[in-house]
């Protein structure tokens, strides 16, 4: 089985890559999960893993006509197949997105789970790409009308591909936020999966290196990013058939 | 509040300030650091669902954000800040007003807005929201632990607004996907006739591009 999450949000700093990998993690009890940086022009998961290091990366696997392995370039990492994104300009410029697809047809192939840590804007192609090969999308917002204009926008564009809300994800949240689960849910295609609160065991553990529920497990945070993937509803499909949709994905190659 | 609708009445003041910003954060961040007592006005250059010219006015007290003011639709305090976040650009003008002379539209509670509600909600800048509570005076920190996110829950009930922005999405989405060469893979009706011959450059030409995207 698998199933393909875009973690996406449509502005930056919601802490879209600490939620993938804490939704990662949390799924990881129950499933094999792997995650993907797919933000290849603002790369960050590899500082959220240890992997800063890392010598094969995404971008090695966007290039043409090299004959590096996607296995090259997965990492096992707090019990994820990881697969970070390098950071080097050169690297981006020499990535060809549309690639994205086979990578991720030959992850899907083999693993549960798939996330896919998005690009914060929508302004490009490959920024969409994630949403567009994704089978569902979770959406992270900060509680803020600009946060929330742009997550509804997030939705759109994916439910113009095919690709429905999984659910929305609270984050950031200060104290004495009051509550607007039920309004939100009005408006968004899936539940709000948790009110995650701003804390500094995040910052701590994006500090240290380790995904939040690697760093702090026991913390209020992470027992929210549990609830929250205990409600996502990982659904069951045809690996072999979702491989071969994002194989056939109408994302024309770059020659 | 019952009654007469709130109105806003305050002196013209003196002018520091008239500029087209594409964020409001850098003339919030301005009347704070130089404490003005005063008031903004700011006109939403995308006038998404306010009809007319749309303008709005915060007034300052020591740099700290008190009221804000609809002019179109009269509406006030988180109404109004749910109704004036829209994307920008801006046209703002930054206005000192004698202390004494913004006293009694300060005594408007239909109006008020929380100290840090104008930062979150227009600027999208926690940093300055925590900033602009760190310099409010105590008595409006207690105002504030009230009704924080009641613009954020107008904005949640605008089914109107919302439906726009949604609509907005999707043929900004339609249409970038046709430019991006990946109409086939609307989830709709698609138009099959897309230009197929000079999709690849704009495949590379799309990643390259892709370095200078800024977030918002």
């Amino acid at each position: 089985m698998v199933e393909a999450f875009a973690v996406a949000s449509g502005k930056g700093g919601t802490g879209k890559t600490t939620s993938t990998l804490a939704l990662g993690m949390a799924l990881a009890d129950e499933y094999d999960v792997t995650v993907v940086d797919a933000d290849t022009g603002m790369a960050n998961l590899l500082f959220h893993t240890g992997l800063d290091d890392a010598t094969v990366t995404l971008h090695d696997l966007l290039v043409g006509e090299t004959a590096t392995d996607v296995s090259e370039a997965t990492y096992d990492r707090f019990g994820l197949s990881v697969v970070p994104c390098g950071t080097s300009l050169a690297g981006f410029e020499a990535a060809e997105p549309a690639r994205l697809r086979a990578v991720v047809a030959e992850l899907a192939a083999d693993t549960d789970v798939l996330l896919l840590d998005s690009p914060a804007a929508l302004g490009s192609k490959s920024a969409v790409l994630p949403v567009v090969l994704a089978d569902r999308v979770v959406i992270v917002v900060e509680p803020t009308i600009p946060a929330l204009s742009d997550g509804l926008k997030v939705q759109e564009y994916a439910r113009s591909y095919g690709t429905e809300t999984a659910g929305v994800l609270f984050n950031k949240v200060r104290e004495g936020t009051a509550d607007v689960t039920a309004q939100a849910e009005r408006h968004f295609g899936g539940p709000v999966l948790a009110s995650v609160p701003d804390s500094d065991v995040v910052r701590a553990a994006r500090r240290a290196g380790e995904p939040l529920l690697a760093h702090a497990p026991e913390s209020g945070p992470a027992a929210c990013y549990r609830r929250a993937a205990g409600r996502l509803d990982v659904r069951d499909g045809d690996g072999d058939a979702v491989a071969d949709r994002f194989r056939s994905a109408v994302v024309p190659d770059t020659p | 509040m019952t009654g007469s609708p709130p109105t806003l009445r305050i002196p013209r003041g003196n002018l520091l300030r008239s500029r087209v910003v594409s964020e409001i954060g850098t003339t919030l961040s301005r009347a704070l650091d130089r404490e003005v007592t005063g008031y903004a006005t700011v006109v939403p250059q995308e006038t998404l669902l306010l009809a007319g010219e749309a303008k709005g006015v915060i007034t300052f007290d020591d740099g700290v954000p008190v009221l804000a003011y609809n002019t179109v639709s009269d509406s006030g305090g988180a109404d109004a800040l749910a109704e004036l976040a829209v994307p920008g650009p801006y046209r703002v003008e930054l206005y000192a007003v004698d202390a004494d002379g913004l006293a009694a539209a300060h005594r408007a509670d239909a109006l008020r807005v929380t100290p840090g509600a104008v930062a979150t909600e227009l600027a999208d800048d926690q940093r300055l929201a925590d900033r602009t509570r760190a310099a409010a005076p105590d008595e409006r920190l207690v105002e504030a632990d009230e009704d924080d996110t009641d613009a954020v829950t107008a904005f949640l009930e605008d089914d109107d607004r919302i439906a726009a922005i949604r609509e907005q999405a999707r043929t900004e989405a339609a249409a970038r996907a046709r430019e991006w060469g990946l109409d086939g893979a609307l989830g709709g009706p698609t138009d099959e006739d897309g230009c197929g011959d000079d999709r690849s450059d704009r495949d590379r030409s799309d990643a390259r591009s892709d370095a200078t995207t800024t977030e918002r």
